[in-house]
C-alpha cells in the first residue's frame, strides 16, 4: 500500500526534461479529470437535489460523506493499511475491496452504530429513531434524521482532527516496535478515546440545543457563545478545519516541516506537542486572516446575523475555504507529485503553498459560480442555510483519497516513475 | 473573554501581527459603500393578515420535498398536494404625511380557491377591481407567495407589479399566463400551478443595484423596495424586502419570507438609509419554518434585543417555536387574536399562545 507521505511520484518520469515534464503535468491533467468526473457522478446518483437518491437534504448527506472521509483517515493513517497491505494482491483488487469494505463501514457506522446501536442505548441524539420516540416538539423524521446526521458530522469531524493530528504529529509512538496489530488496536483506541472528548467539549453543547427545550441538563450553555458572538459549534467546526489544514500542509506540502525537527531532536512525543500547537497557531492565524478579508469584503457579523452577517456563517466559510486548501493540496499531490521537486525546502514549500492558495481559489469562484448550480445543482450565491460547500469538497477528496491511498495512486503511478529523494 | 478579545488574542498568537497588515483594517475599502439615502416619512403603516398559512400540514409539505430531492430541489419539479396549499399574502395600507391611504398587495398566496376565498372574505376582489390597490409586491418566487397570481390578475391584469427580477423562466410563464406541470413518482404530468389571466400591467424587475445605482426602489416617499439577492431553498433566489419609515417612529421592515435575515434588513437600513433606527416588522422570518432549533436562533433573539426592535409581528415561517422562546425571553411580540379559527383550515402546528399574528388579524405601525 503507498502512503502519500511516504513517496513521491513527480510529475517527471526519468529526467528533468521539458517534454517529460509536460507529459506529466498531462497525465496529472488526465488524472484529475477522471477524479472529477468520478465525483460529479456519485455527487449526482447520492446526494444532487435532483438526482438518483438525492441525499443532500443537506444534513444527512453531509453525514455519509463525512463518515466515509473518517473511515478513508482511519484505514490508511491509523490502520496504516492493516490487514490489506499484507494481502497479496494487485493493486486493483485491493483498491476495489478496499473501496467497499470503506462503503460498508460507512453503512455499519451510520445505521448502525449511531442509528441502530449508540443513538438507542446511550445518547438519544445519535439516531432519528430513537428521537422520534421520545417524542416532542418536531419529532418526525426529516427533523430527527437531521438532527442525529448533525450529531454525526460533528464526531467525525472531532475524529478527524484528533486522527490526523496523531499521525501527522506521533505516528506510530509508543506503539512502533510491537506488531501492527497491537499498535492499530492501541491507535484505534486512543484516537476514538480523544475524539469522543474533542467531541463533548467542542460539539455535544450545540446538539444538546437542536431541541425545543434546549437539553441543558445534558449539554452545557454553549460556552464559546460570548467568546465567538454565536451559539454555533460552527465556531469550533471552522477552527478545527483550519487547523486540520495547518497539518495537512505541513505534512504534504512542507515535506513535514517544521515540526519534523522536533521528532529528530526531542522524539515523537515532542513533535507530537509542537505538531498540535504549532498547526493550532497556523490554523488560528489563517481563521483570523479570512476573518478580516470577509469583514472588507461583507462588513463585520453581528450577533444575530444571518448569511453574510452571520458571525456563524463566518466560521463556517473559514472551514469551507481550510476544505478548499485542503482538497487542493491532496491535488497537487496525488495528481501532479507535489509540483516542483528541485530547488530548497523553503522554495519548493513557497512555490507549493501558492499553486495550493491559487488552486483553492479556483476552487471557491468556481463554487459560488452559475457553472456550480449546472454541475452540482446548486443555488447560485453564497450562505446559503440550505447548502455547504464541504460537502462536495469532501467527497472529491474520499475520490482522491481512495486512489492514493487505496489503489496505490494506480492507474497513474503506472503512467509515471516515481522519482526518489523526495 | 468577549469577541473582540478573542480577536486580539488571535493577533496576539505569533504571526497575526502580519495578518492584519496583510489583511487591513476590519473597515477595508473593497465593500461597494453607496451615500445614504433620505427615504422620507410616513404617518402610519396598518398590515392586514389575509393569509399567513402557506400550508397546513407542515408533515406533508416536508414529504413532498424530501421525496422529490430535498431543500435544493426545484420548487417547479415536485407534484405537490394541492389540498394542502393555502398561501400568503397581505394588504398594507400606508398613511403618508400628508393624510392620505395609499394600499399595496403582497404576495398572492399558493392554492387559487384558497386565494379566492382570502381575497373575497377580505374584499381584496373589489379593491384591485375597483384600482383602489396601487400596486402588488411579489417578495419572492416561492410558490406559496406567487403561485396564486390568478387569483390577483384575473380583478385586475392591469396591476402594476414589482417583483424580484431573479426570476426563472417557469416564474416567466407563469406571469404572462400559462400552466405547469410535475411528473410524480408513478409518471403521471400533474398540474402544479396555473394563470389564465396574463398581467398586462408595468412590470418592475427588482435588482439589487435599485434605481440609478442608489440600491432601492423608491414607489413612494417614506417607503423602499431593496432587493436582497440571496440563495433561498427549492432553487428560488431573491428576495424583495419592504421599508417604511414611520415619522416619530423610525423603520419597519415588511417581508414574505425575511429570507436574507432579519437584523440584516436592519443593519442594512443602519449603513444606507438616513438616520435610520429600527422599529419594528411584520412577516415571516423563516428560522424555525419547520419546529426545529437551532442555537444560532438563540443568536438571533440576543441580537433583537441589541437592535432595540420595538415591535415583532411574525406569522408564516417564522415558526411557533420561535415565536414562543422570543415571547419568553421578553421580545415585544405583538399577539394575534383567535381570529384565525373562524377561517375553514387552520394549520395544524397553531399554537394557543397566540404569539403570531394570523389569519384576520392587523398590526399598525405608528
Amino acid at each position: 500500500m503507498t502512503t502519500l507521505v511516504d513517496d513521491g511520484a513527480g510529475p517527471v518520469a526519468g529526467g528533468p526534461h521539458t517534454t517529460a515534464q509536460l507529459r506529466g503535468v498531462a497525465i496529472g491533467l488526465a488524472n484529475l479529470a477522471a477524479l472529477a468526473g468520478i465525483t460529479w457522478l456519485v455527487w449526482y446518483v447520492l446526494l444532487h437535489p435532483n438526482g438518483v437518491l438525492a441525499f443532500y437534504t443537506p444534513m444527512y448527506g453531509f453525514s455519509l460523506v463525512a463518515t466515509l472521509l473518517a473511515v478513508i483517515v482511519f484505514m490508511s493513517r491509523i490502520a496504516e493499511g492493516w490487514p490489506f497491505s499484507a494481502w497479496p494482491l494487485a493493486w486493483p483488487i485491493r483498491g476495489a475491496v478496499m473501496t467497499a469494505v470503506a462503503l460498508g463501514a460507512v453503512y455499519g457506522l451510520v445505521h448502525g452504530l449511531f442509528w441502530g446501536g449508540l443513538g438507542r442505548v446511550a445518547v438519544t441524539y445519535f439516531s432519528p429513531y430513537a428521537i422520534i420516540a421520545e417524542g416532542g416538539v418536531g419529532a418526525e423524521f426529516f427533523n430527527a434524521r437531521e438532527i442525529a446526521s448533525t450529531a454525526i458530522v460533528y464526531f467525525d469531524a472531532a475524529f478527524l482532527v484528533v486522527a490526523l493530528v496523531w499521525s501527522a504529529g506521533v505516528g506510530r509512538w509508543p506503539w512502533h516496535r510491537v506488531p501492527v496489530g497491537v499498535r492499530v488496536w492501541s491507535k484505534t483506541a486512543t484516537v476514538v478515546l480523544l475524539s469522543g472528548l474533542l467531541f463533548l467539549v467542542a460539539f455535544h453543547p450545540h446538539v444538546a440545543h437542536l431541541f425545543y427545550p434546549a437539553q441543558s441538563m445534558a449539554g452545557v450553555t454553549p460556552w464559546w457563545r460570548e467568546l465567538s458572538m454565536t451559539s454555533s459549534a460552527f465556531f469550533n467546526l471552522g477552527v478545527l478545519l483550519c487547523v486540520v489544514m495547518a497539518v495537512v500542509l505541513s505534512e504534504l506540502t512542507w515535506e513535514g516541516e517544521p515540526w519534523g525537527r522536533f521528532d529528530r531532536q526531542g522524539g515523537a512525543a515532542a513533535k507530537g506537542v509542537t505538531t498540535l500547537l504549532g498547526s493550532a497557531l497556523i490554523g488560528l492565524w489563517f481563521l483570523y486572516l479570512l476573518w478580516q478579508l470577509m469583514n472588507a469584503l461583507w462588513y463585520e457579523p453581528f450577533v444575530g446575523g444571518q448569511r453574510l452577517d452571520g458571525p456563524h456563517f463566518r466560521y463556517l466559510h473559514a472551514g469551507e475555504v481550510a476544505g478548499f486548501v485542503i482538497l487542493s493540496a491532496y491535488i497537487l499531490k496525488v495528481c501532479f507529485g507535489n509540483g516542483p521537486g528541485r530547488g530548497s525546502l523553503a522554495m519548493r514549500a513557497l512555490v507549493r503553498t501558492a499553486l495550493i492558495l491559487a488552486g483553492a481559489v479556483a476552487m471557491w469562484f468556481f463554487y459560488y459560480s452559475p457553472l456550480a448550480t449546472l454541475a452540482l445543482g446548486k443555488v447560485p450565491g453564497i450562505a446559503s442555510p440550505d447548502d455547504t460547500s464541504l460537502v462536495v469538497t469532501l467527497l472529491f477528496l474520499c475520490v482522491v483519497l481512495i486512489q492514493a491511498e487505496f489503489f496505490g495512486r494506480g492507474p497513474r503511478a503506472a503512467a509515471t516513475v516515481d522519482r526518489p529523494g523526495r | 473573554m468577549l469577541r473582540r478579545d478573542f480577536v486580539k488574542t488571535l493577533s496576539g498568537a505569533g504571526a497575526a501581527a502580519v495578518g492584519a497588515s496583510l489583511a487591513g483594517p476590519a473597515e477595508a475599502q473593497w465593500i461597494k459603500r453607496r451615500p445614504k439615502v433620505e427615504i422620507g416619512e410616513v404617518a402610519r403603516v396598518r398590515v392586514d393578515v389575509l393569509t399567513e398559512t402557506s400550508w397546513f400540514d407542515n408533515t406533508r409539505l416536508k414529504q413532498n420535498i424530501v421525496a422529490y430531492g430535498g431543500a435544493g430541489t426545484n420548487q417547479y419539479s415536485i407534484p405537490w398536494d394541492w389540498d394542502n396549499a393555502g398561501g400568503y399574502s397581505a394588504l398594507i395600507t400606508v398613511t403618508t404625511l400628508e393624510g392620505e391611504t395609499r394600499k399595496i398587495l403582497l404576495d398572492t398566496g399558493w392554492n387559487t380557491e384558497w386565494m379566492d376565498y382570502i381575497y373575497r372574505r377580505n374584499g381584496v376582489d373589489r379593491m384591485l377591481a375597483e384600482g383602489e390597490i396601487d400596486f402588488l409586491v411579489i417578495s419572492h418566487w416561492h410558490l406559496d407567495h406567487a403561485w396564486g397570481l390568478a387569483s390577483a390578475l384575473k380583478h385586475n391584469p392591469d396591476i402594476k407589479i414589482i417583483a424580484p427580477g431573479t426570476l426563472y423562466p417557469e416564474d416567466r410563464t407563469l406571469l404572462g399566463g400559462g400552466r405547469l406541470t410535475a411528473r410524480s413518482h408513478d409518471g403521471d404530468d400533474v398540474v402544479i400551478c396555473q394563470n389564465d389571466h396574463p398581467h398586462t400591467g408595468p412590470l418592475v424587475l427588482t435588482e439589487e443595484a435599485g434605481e440609478n445605482d442608489s440600491g432601492i426602489y423608491r414607489p413612494m416617499p417614506g417607503m423602499a423596495i431593496r432587493l436582497f439577492d440571496v440563495p433561498i431553498l427549492l432553487r428560488v433566489r431573491g428576495e424583495n424586502v419592504l421599508y417604511f419609515n414611520v415619522k416619530d417612529h423610525g423603520i419597519v421592515t415588511v417581508t414574505g419570507c425575511c429570507h436574507p435575515g432579519l437584523l440584516n434588513l436592519f443593519a442594512y437600513a443602519r449603513r444606507n438609509f438616513e438616520d435610520a433606527r429600527p422599529y419594528g416588522c411584520y412577516g415571516g422570518l423563516h428560522l424555525t419554518v419547520f419546529e426545529s432549533w437551532d442555537p444560532r436562533f438563540d443568536d438571533i433573539i440576543r441580537g433583537i434585543e441589541y437592535f432595540g426592535i420595538e415591535k415583532i409581528a411574525c406569522n408564516h415561517c417564522t415558526g411557533w417555536l420561535f415565536a414562543e422562546k422570543a415571547a419568553a425571553a421578553g421580545l415585544p411580540i405583538v399577539r394575534g387574536t383567535d381570529a384565525f379559527r373562524d377561517y375553514p383550515k387552520v394549520s395544524t402546528v397553531a399554537g394557543s399562545s397566540n404569539v403570531f399574528l394570523t389569519n384576520g388579524d392587523a398590526v399598525t405601525f405608528g
